[in-house]
């Protein structure tokens, strides 16, 4: 029980990553790279910010901001200086790793008795139950837990539904437009680049605000925490399409929290089950790489007896 | 009114690949004023519309629309004042979003986006009004993105898209090139009928000299980067399309000569 909700935890806190690849990957096709700096930089900045004493609302915020400025940076170099989107990503990635090594001061940053999203959510669970562990369905779950939980599930909702009544906005559909026909919207007066630019930066804003609320949760942050991320967050994304389908945004949306959540409910269990976690990544890229090939291979099977079926 | 004045474009320029595609254009146009544009492949008359749409900057001249120099306007400033269609029935509209999303998206041609609300429920009313004009029973799928459309219904709604805040200019760019001619004729009579009923001041780019001899009150033939006949008036409305067949043979027949001769011949004869 305890590592079905840890994996769920997680996984709605890495929804909000999902998220932020969605806006680079899918709605602009642009692979972006300053994911996994940007995910360290999220929590180098709000964990810089919980050791100071700040409140973690506004540390969490804080994170966000400095993801933005991050997903800026890709966004300037993509489209002033015409760098390849590819290497925009690479380069502020790089550069954002001493950049967060700098922000941290060391390699890793504990939390010790800080305040942290976890402690409030925490104490308001005790308050709310009474006790410091609870029943649920015959297992014993700690008001942490339970608390950290409800808590995740909170934000992912609300960060969905946020990004959701943004893409209804004159703006959202504008920046949607943007990345699904570039020539079109451009005739209708909008500057595609600042489009981009401000999707890279929201993308990577909610990416680091994801890792900002992971170093809370985890209690530290690590100037390796990044690596693979982007990888992590397009499974999510394409797990979610395969579940829910890509009608609507909405269910593109929704998609993103379940595949989020699925994804660590397998890996959790996955590493239960013996998996070396050494081979974790590899096994991500593997998934991820049979998920992009597999609807292409379908459709050649698919098709070859349909040719048939017209002689 | 838009004036173009004097311009200039060659592309690559320097390298083996130069092409001076442009070369001293002069065209004035009223208001109100449906002018067609002929040419032969690479006669520039698909890079003049370009030109005045903000594809590309140009080498020289000037170029004018209702008042401002618009030469040095990137391409989505101008078109706050400029509606266009394209030769790509899919260049014109975003694929993966509804019917409605699009209209809303040219609803707001040239103003600021924010944050407001895209679709109102008064707006879809007038939506599925004026797509109901379009007699393709679209009305009832606003819902439904717009890449399971035809060809030809995209270019249709690309069209009331350009025209649905009233254009400074309206630029159609072979618009039924790529139309099978069912949908080319539905295009064409639609364009007719939108260009008429909002006298927009539009330039129009085909290949097909009956469209060019039935359509516009103003015909300009280019050739070579620039432009070597200017019809109005009765003139216009006398022409048909032997008669552009045969300026076009003419043409063909000048080629044949050096350059300079030609020129000679074209001041002395035309």
């Amino acid at each position: 029980m305890l590592l079905l909700i840890g994996a769920f935890t997680i996984g709605l806190i890495l929804s909000l990553l999902a998220f932020g690849v969605f806006i680079s990957f899918r709605i602009f096709a642009f692979p972006d790279i300053t994911a996994d700096g940007s995910i360290t930089l999220g929590g180098a900045v709000a964990g810089v910010l919980l050791v100071a004493n700040v409140h973690p609302v506004l540390a969490t915020a804080a994170a966000f901001g400095a993801g933005a400025l991050a997903g800026s940076a890709t966004g300037v170099l993509h489209t002033r200086f015409k760098i390849n989107g590819l290497l925009s990503g690479i380069l502020v990635m790089t550069a954002l790793y001493s950049i967060n090594l700098h922000i941290m001061g060391k390699s890793n940053l504990p939390l010790m008795s800080q305040r942290t999203f976890t402690s409030m959510a925490d104490s308001a669970a005790q308050r709310w139950i009474g006790a410091v562990s609870m029943q649920v369905l015959g297992w014993e779950v700690s008001s942490r837990d339970a608390g950290v939980f409800v808590f995740s599930l909170v934000a992912a909702l609300v960060v969905g539904v946020l990004l959701y009544l943004f893409f209804r906005t004159n703006l959202g559909t504008a920046m949607q437009a943007a990345g699904d026909n570039a020539q079109m919207i451009r005739a209708l007066g909008v500057n595609v680049d600042n489009m981009i630019v401000l999707g890279l930066a929201l993308s990577n804003g909610l990416i680091a605000m994801s890792g900002g609320l992971l170093v809370q949760y985890q209690g530290f942050a690590d100037v390796q925490m990044g690596i693979g991320m982007v990888v992590w967050g397009l499974a999510s994304i394409i797990i979610g399409e395969a579940l829910v389908g890509v009608r609507d945004l909405g269910f593109v949306i929704i998609g993103a929290v379940m595949g989020s959540v699925l994804f660590r409910l397998i890996v959790a269990l996955a590493l239960r089950g013996g998996l070396n976690p050494n081979d974790l990544k590899l096994i991500t890229a593997g998934f991820v790489f049979i998920a992009l090939v597999l609807p292409s291979l379908l459709r050649r099977f698919k098709r070859a007896p349909a040719i048939e079926a017209e002689t | 009114m838009l004036e173009v004045n004097g311009v200039f474009k060659t592309f690559n320029a320097g390298t083996p690949n130069e092409v001076r595609a442009l070369r001293g254009v002069d065209l004035t146009i009223d208001d109100g004023s449906f002018v067609i544009v002929i040419g032969t492949n690479g006669s520039g008359k698909s890079t003049l519309l370009n030109a005045v749409a903000g594809g590309f900057f140009v080498d020289r001249g000037t170029i004018r629309l209702g008042g401002a120099d618009i030469t040095s306007w990137p391409e989505h400033r101008r078109a706050s004042l400029i509606g266009r269609v394209f030769q790509n029935p899919f260049s014109g509209t975003a694929p993966s979003m509804s019917i409605a999303e699009n209209l809303v998206l040219a609803a707001r041609r040239g103003r600021p986006r924010g944050l407001g609300w895209a679709l109102s429920r008064s707006m879809r009313g007038e939506f599925r009004d004026r797509v109901r004009r379009l007699n393709m029973r679209l009305e009832e799928r606003l819902d439904n993105p717009i890449g399971s459309l035809s060809g030809g219904q995209r270019q249709a709604l690309t069209l009331l898209m350009a025209s649905w805040l009233k254009p400074k200019l309206l630029l159609l760019d072979e618009h039924t090139a790529a139309l099978d001619p069912k949908s080319a004729d539905q295009v064409i009579q639609l364009s007719d009928d939108i260009v008429a009923r909002d006298r927009l001041t539009t330039l129009m780019v085909t290949h097909s000299m009956q469209q060019a001899a039935q359509m516009g009150d103003r015909l300009v033939m280019m050739h070579r980067g620039s432009v070597i006949h200017d019809f109005r008036g009765a003139e216009k409305q006398r022409l048909r399309a032997n008669d552009l067949l045969n300026r076009f043979e003419e043409v063909r027949r000048a080629e044949q000569l050096d350059e300079s001769a030609a020129d000679m011949l074209r001041r002395l004869y035309v």
